[in-house]
């Protein structure tokens, strides 16, 4: 075997270079997915420096809740460190220039961040350059360089930082305050430093590739700024690096919970007569919390009183009216001998139950209006209306008795502390969230208030309470628990608070510890396997590598046939002779595919090369690096081995079947008659099913689609090579004289030796036929971002929307109002609001952008909550939906089983990234921290959406109740003003981080990954054409070789150099046109039933331009090869046997 | 065409890599004569007919075909001068085994076709001399040696010519069949009035020619 090598040398380096480019493509194509992987895991490690576990929380909580859990044994035991740090997101301006950067993260870090990274991170710059420029009048801040790239600053620039004021009232509560000054908090600070796009100067806990602008700012100034001394909202814990020291988030939650006060998380227990009383700083208490508390009182058998107490901007009876006054609603007024204190009518009698419709007034209010028993009272309070805007509302209550102003009626416990109306000495101090009429309030509503502060002027039914004022965030303002008989009333308060905190703790939004380093890990698996996407986009090159070396092999077998034959002859067994071809084939296939490792690595290289640069849509930053895995090389390597393999043995397989009398004649051919009714079956066969595929994509969802044009296009494709077989393979009596040129006479000459090396023909045209066909597909398929864009129709991927909008910090306004807009801020503009313009504003949970712009692989997507204008509305194309209804979008509200919701996502997004279906569900985890199931019922077509799933607003509120405000805007406005709308949005609503996008960019983003995609595959398509024309000029001038004796002749006959050129040309040129030919119009059919239903324009020129270079590409190619073989001397064939082709000419090819 | 159809070889040598193969050699034929070249192999039997043929040039000499030195003709005027005037048959036939008995006849009409011949008609007519006409249709892997070597004397006459050149044109075939398109040769030889040269080691076959040559150390002597 050793000598056939050597003796074949030249046929065998060619089989090997073919192993070798095997390998490189398909074992590239894996270390593309090493990279991309490696990649994102090297970046998840950089920006996370040591952190292994954060916890960022909605409410600010104590700072020194660190220095406890750094204490906690069990902590200590399985972790490091722990860092505590606020981290909040905003938006920045220059000062100066007026340059702006929205999605900025502030960070707020003190000398323990420094611990997050090795001493030469950036975090230890951030720290040092936080603590220069002393004498300056602000704060310093420190911005990494993909901040200061957007903003343009130099160090020492002012630079402002609007960031959300944090507000324990929920905005969206009748307290909470919503206009722009309490919602925005503006910082001026003095820039001290710029760090790397590095280490933790890129920390981000979400995971995307792209660089985050992070804003470093010193934890006390920040703290200061904010008012919230002593206080975090984050913490970063380091697990510990000994083995078996490894920290699990459960430890650390378990840990985190014995240490959690109930002031962490916004709770408190006043101290009252004989009882304590439950408070939220929220003013009302979180549903989960008040669950907990009454469950827990009832196991602990203590005696409970719930208490939902609201403002009444007046009571009035007759012409009477008392302003501003408090009414709690009780859930059973409490009788006599109850721990809560006396409540009795004036004349001591015990307080008689209320119906819904009835109401007690205390002593004081019923003298101040004059009323009695059984007269009519209106009682007049706040209530929210649509879009945050306020509104009173009265209700009727007949007045069921007059309660004496003592016990419990009097017990100012009753209110909370009411925002801005708690702890000032006068009622004309007030400042309420609302506008207030300071003049209604009169000298005895003063002296009442002294008296008795805030205490209840009337009381109502706990239902009719809930019916009135409930709200999404809770139904009590309070809740009174006594200790049960004989219980010490300290050792029961000290039981309630722990239970609380141990079952409520995880409920508190963002109290609880994320495994954010291992979660990014696993993310960083990707949500595209790459390996596979290139794998398949290389599949036509490995194909074509895998066809080269069948076909430089079965020359080598032909150019071997009589050795085979002698063999056969002399009596050695068919198999024998097989395996010793298949000995060398292995042997070729195993250092071929070695030399292709080499090639690997290069070509992955190269591929990563392209990604990081021209390909960036697709990468986002250039962050990819080349990674190589030792299991990739091997697989790589095997199954390139195994491939070539294939190939030889299917090779040596035809070779093998012929008679020894035609092997030892050294001809290895002929077609059986059988074979060429199998093909006219074949023919008919995939062009009937071909067609069928073809024509059925346009009654099915485009997933179906697609697969049914790829299958009707390569049934097409075979269809056509069938019909090019049958055509070689015809009854060839006729046709080769006849009128004509010289030129036509060589022509047709060229066309009928075609068919000599049937095989050999049949690899050409397939090999550029599949490349034509992946080409013109992947043409006609790119979209261009205008495709839809400039319709303004409902139904397209804007929806009808020119622009889309998100804010860093909500807006709980309606800027189609022009009072929400002169609360937002906006000067003027007014006009160009009235003119058309609508503006949708959606509810927006932060969370994973699920777009193909993120390479991680999701696990909390950005949810967004449709209102029901929006639904109603409808408009955008579906691609699938789940129930056949006029208005998809009325899907979302449907009710499903319980922890399960409607959702809308985008199609791309939801297939190829959450890797879901229609109908499945996706474990998301609600505001309380459970389990809720987001069923897909509708999946939207080429949308804007592509980054997020969609619920409905009703559903947003109830699992999210703690997120207020909108953050994320569809604009529809005309075409022609969108810019000047965009502009005074921008403009007037800056601090809120307000960015808004033209709907066809957003549009054109996504496309431009898809086209990425597209250019990729037919780059690489593009490479196993030159394959292909490689493989056409190796067979042109294998078949000149051989056939020298024949070239001779033609010249003795008088035939020019230039004739038989023209000839040879002639030849494969009607291969590479019937190749270009068959390929392009099985694509084109197969795209014909989507260009003709949506109107999509075919790029004809770039189409036209593609294949006249590939037409061009393979005419050099074959010219050249021509050249070569002519140039050669012919007359020695006419003395050799058939001119038959020693090794050694071989490999010169 | 003259009517007195002369080929002259005038001292003609031919040398390769330094290699004398053909020193000297000269001789002339007329229309109607035939003349058999025999010598030893290596002898330049192949090279003086591939210089006749007008293949390659001669390294000192001179040949002229009908009174003109086709050597001095410029590229396509060679090949059309080849195409009209010489006809060849080789050793092993070279057929184009893609083309049928009668295609493989037509292709030297491929090129230089005269308007308004009827190259289709002389194919066959000399395809019935050749005793092909049955097998018009059939290609080259279907026929026997003899058969394939007729079909190889029907294309090198196809075109008329008026010099007919043979490579050892029996080598291939058993005795009995080189005896029967031996007679083939000649016979066509006489109706068509071409001059014959053929090269052949038979010495049977050179004994029917009307003159024979050997070649031997680059010079020729005639027999």
């Amino acid at each position: 075997m050793r000598r056939s090598l050597i003796h074949f040398r030249g046929l065998h380096t060619a089989v090997l270079l073919s192993s070798a480019a095997a390998t490189a493509v398909l074992t590239g194509a894996l270390l593309v997915g090493d990279s991309v992987r490696g990649s994102l895991r090297d970046l998840t490690l950089e920006r996370l420096g040591r952190i292994d576990h954060a916890l960022v929380a909605q409410p600010f909580f104590r700072q020194e809740l660190s220095a406890d859990l750094a204490a906690e044994l069990s902590f200590a035991a399985s972790f490091e460190d722990v860092v505590p740090a606020i981290l909040l997101s905003g938006s920045a301006l220059d000062a100066h220039t007026r340059n702006r950067a929205s999605r900025i993260q502030v960070i707020g870090v003190d000398w323990d961040f420094a611990s997050l990274e090795g001493p030469e991170g950036p975090a230890a710059t951030v720290l040092e350059q936080l603590r220069g420029m002393p004498d300056r009048h602000f704060a310093p801040v420190v911005i990494n360089q993909s901040l200061q790239k957007e903003l343009q600053v130099e160090i020492g620039d002012p630079i402002l930082l609007s960031i959300e004021r944090r507000s324990e009232i929920h905005r969206e509560y009748v307290f909470g305050r919503r206009n722009s000054a309490a919602v925005i908090q503006t910082l001026r600070l003095t820039l001290s430093g710029v760090v790397p796009d590095r280490g933790l100067g890129r920390l981000a806990l979400h995971p995307h590739q792209n660089l985050p602008l992070n804003a470093f700012v010193a934890l006390a100034d920040l703290q200061k700024a904010l008012g919230r001394k002593g206080q975090v909202n984050a913490l970063f814990a380091v697990a510990g690096e000994s083995p078996g020291s490894t920290g699990s988030t459960r430890t650390l939650q378990d840990a985190l919970h014995r240490v959690l006060r109930l002031e962490d998380l916004g709770l408190s227990l006043r101290t009252g007569s004989g009882f304590f009383a439950l408070e939220a700083e929220s003013f009302i208490l979180p549903r989960h919390v008040t669950a907990t508390a009454r469950e827990l009182a009832l196991e602990m058998g203590a005696p409970f009183q719930p208490i939902l107490t609201n403002l009444a901007t007046r009571i009035t009876f007759k012409d009477r009216s008392v302003p501003y006054s408090t009414i709690a609603a009780l859930d059973a007024v409490q009788r006599e001998g109850s721990p809560f204190g006396v409540f009795e009518l004036t004349d001591g009698s015990p307080a008689p139950l209320l119906a819904e419709d009835e109401i007690l007034l205390n002593e004081w209010a019923a003298r101040d209006l004059g009323a009695e028993t059984g007269d009519m009272i209106e009682v007049t309070y706040h209530v929210v209306g649509s879009r945050g805007m306020l509104r009173t509302a009265t209700d009727r209550f007949r007045l069921s008795g007059v309660v004496a102003l003592r016990g419990m009626a009097a017990d100012p416990l009753l209110t909370p502390a009411f925002p801005g109306i708690q702890n000032v000495d006068d009622m004309s101090d007030w400042d309420p969230p609302f506008a207030i009429d300071l003049s209604a309030i009169r000298d005895r509503d003063e002296a009442y208030w002294d008296e008795f502060g805030a205490a209840p002027k009337a009381f109502i039914a706990a239902g009719a309470g809930r019916s009135l004022w409930r709200s999404r965030f809770g139904d009590l303002t309070g809740m009174w628990i006594a200790p049960p008989a004989h219980a010490d009333e300290p050792e029961v308060r000290l039981h309630f608070q722990r239970e609380l905190l141990r079952r409520t703790g995880p409920g508190v939004e963002g109290m609880s510890f994320q495994p954010v380093k291992s979660r990014s890990l696993e993310a960083a698996a990707g949500a595209t396997d790459f390996a596979m996407l290139f794998m398949g986009f290389s599949s036509f090159l490995i194909f074509s590598s895998a066809l080269m070396v069948g076909l430089i092999f079965r020359l080598g077998v032909e150019q071997r046939a009589k050795e085979i034959g002698v063999l056969l002859a002399m009596g050695y067994p068919l198999a024998f002779v097989r395996w010793r071809f298949m000995a060398e084939g292995g042997v070729l296939a195993a250092l071929g595919s070695a030399v292709g490792i080499g090639g690997a690595v290069l070509y992955a290289w190269l591929l990563m090369a392209g990604l990081r640069s021209s390909w960036s849509a697709a990468a986002g930053t250039p962050f990819l690096d080349l990674h190589v895995q030792p299991l990739s090389l091997a697989s790589g390597y095997m199954v390139s081995v195994a491939v070539v393999l294939a190939f030889i043995g299917w090779t040596v397989r035809q070779c093998g079947r012929q008679p020894v009398r035609a092997l030892l004649n050294g001809t290895v051919a002929g077609r059986k008659a059988g074979s060429r009714r199998r093909t006219r079956v074949v023919a008919i066969a995939c062009l009937g099913s071909g067609g069928a595929s073809v024509s059925l994509t346009s009654f099915v969802d485009s997933a179906v689609a697609a697969g049914l044009f790829f299958a009707g296009g390569t049934l097409l494709l075979v269809a056509g090579l069938a019909l090019l077989s049958l055509w070689l393979g015809r009854d060839r009596g006729r046709g080769l004289s006849g009128a004509g040129s010289d030129c036509a006479r060589l022509v047709r000459m060229g066309i009928r030796n075609s068919s000599r090396h049937h095989g050999r023909s049949m690899v050409c045209a397939a090999l550029v036929g599949c490349a034509c066909f992946i080409i013109v597909a992947v043409e006609a398929n790119r979209r261009t971002a205008t495709e839809d864009a400039a319709s303004g129709l409902k139904e397209s991927g804007h929806g009808g929307f020119a622009l889309l909008a998100e804010a860093d910090i909500p807006l709980h306004h309606d800027l189609n109002s022009p009072r929400g807009r002169e609360e937002l801020g906006f000067a003027g503009g007014d006009a160009v609001f009235q003119r058309g313009t609508r503006i949708f504003s959606l509810r927006s949970l932060p969370g994973e952008d699920i777009s193909c712009l993120n390479l991680y692989q999701p696990q909390r997507p950005k949810l967004l909550g449709v209102p029901a204008e929006l639904i109603h509305r409808g408009g955008f194309r579906f691609q699938q939906t789940l129930e056949d209804v006029e208005n998809p979008w009325s899907l979302l509200e449907e009710e499903l089983e319980p922890g399960v919701i409607a959702a809308i996502g985008d199609y791309n997004s939801v297939q190829w990234i959450l890797h879901r279906g229609l109908g499945e569900d996706l474990l998301v985890q609600d505001g309380m921290g459970r389990d809720l199931r987001l069923r897909l019922v509708g999946l939207l077509k080429d949308s804007i959406f592509q980054g997020e799933l969609l619920i409905s607003e009703t559903n947003f509120n109830h699992y999210f109740p703690d997120h207020s405000g909108f953050g994320y805007f569809l604009v529809q406005t005309a075409g022609e003003r969108a810019a000047h709308l965009s502009s005074i949005l921008e403009g007037s609503l800056g601090a809120f981080g307000f960015d808004v996008t033209p709907t066809a960019e957003r549009l054109a983003e996504y496309r431009a990954v898809e086209n990425t995609y597209l250019s990729t595959f037919q780059v690489l398509g593009g490479l196993g054409l030159l394959w292909g024309t490689l493989g056409l000029g190796v067979l042109l001038l294998r078949n000149a070789i051989e056939r020298r004796g024949e070239l001779a002749t033609l010249r003795a006959c008088g035939f020019r150099n230039s004739r038989l050129a023209l000839m040879l040309l002639a030849e494969n040129g009607f291969l590479l046109g019937t190749g270009i030919f068959m390929g392009a119009l099985a694509a084109l059919v197969a795209v014909a039933p989507r260009v003709l239903s949506s109107g999509a324009q075919v790029p004809w020129l770039s189409l036209a331009l593609s294949l006249s270079l590939v037409l061009a590409a393979g005419l050099a190619a074959s010219a050249s090869a021509a050249h070569w073989a002519l140039r050669q001397p012919l007359l020695p064939a006419l003395k050799t046997d058939q001119g038959v082709v020693r090794a050694g000419q071989i490999s010169t090819i | 065409m003259d009517d007195h159809f002369t080929l002259r070889v005038s001292q003609v040598g031919k040398s390769f890599a330094g290699v004398q193969v053909l020193d000297g050699v000269s001789f002339e034929l007329t229309q109607g004569q035939s003349l058999a070249v025999t010598g030893p192999s290596g002898s330049g039997k192949s090279t003086l007919l591939h210089l006749i043929g007008t293949l390659e040039p001669p390294s000192s000499g001179r040949i002229t075909i009908a009174g003109r030195d086709p050597f001095a003709l410029r590229e396509r005027e060679v090949a059309a001068f080849r195409n009209q005037i010489i006809g060849f048959v080789f050793q092993d036939h070279h057929l184009l085994p893609q083309y049928s008995v009668l295609e493989n006849v037509l292709v030297p009409t491929m090129v230089f076709r005269r308007k308004g011949e009827d190259v289709e008609e002389r194919a066959l007519e000399l395809l019935r001399a050749v005793g092909l006409s049955h097998r018009l249709h059939h290609f080259p892997g279907e026929l026997s040696g003899g058969e394939s070597q007729r079909v190889a004397v029907a294309r090198a006459l196809v075109n008329n010519p008026r010099l007919l050149l043979c490579d050892e044109p029996t080598g291939n075939l058993d005795h009995t069949t080189a005896a029967a398109v031996a007679a083939l040769l000649l016979e066509l030889h006489r109706s068509e009035q071409t001059i014959l040269i053929a090269v052949t080691h038979n010495l049977d076959l050179a004994a029917s020619f009307d003159r024979r040559i050997e070649l031997k150390g680059g010079n020729c002597v005639e027999v």
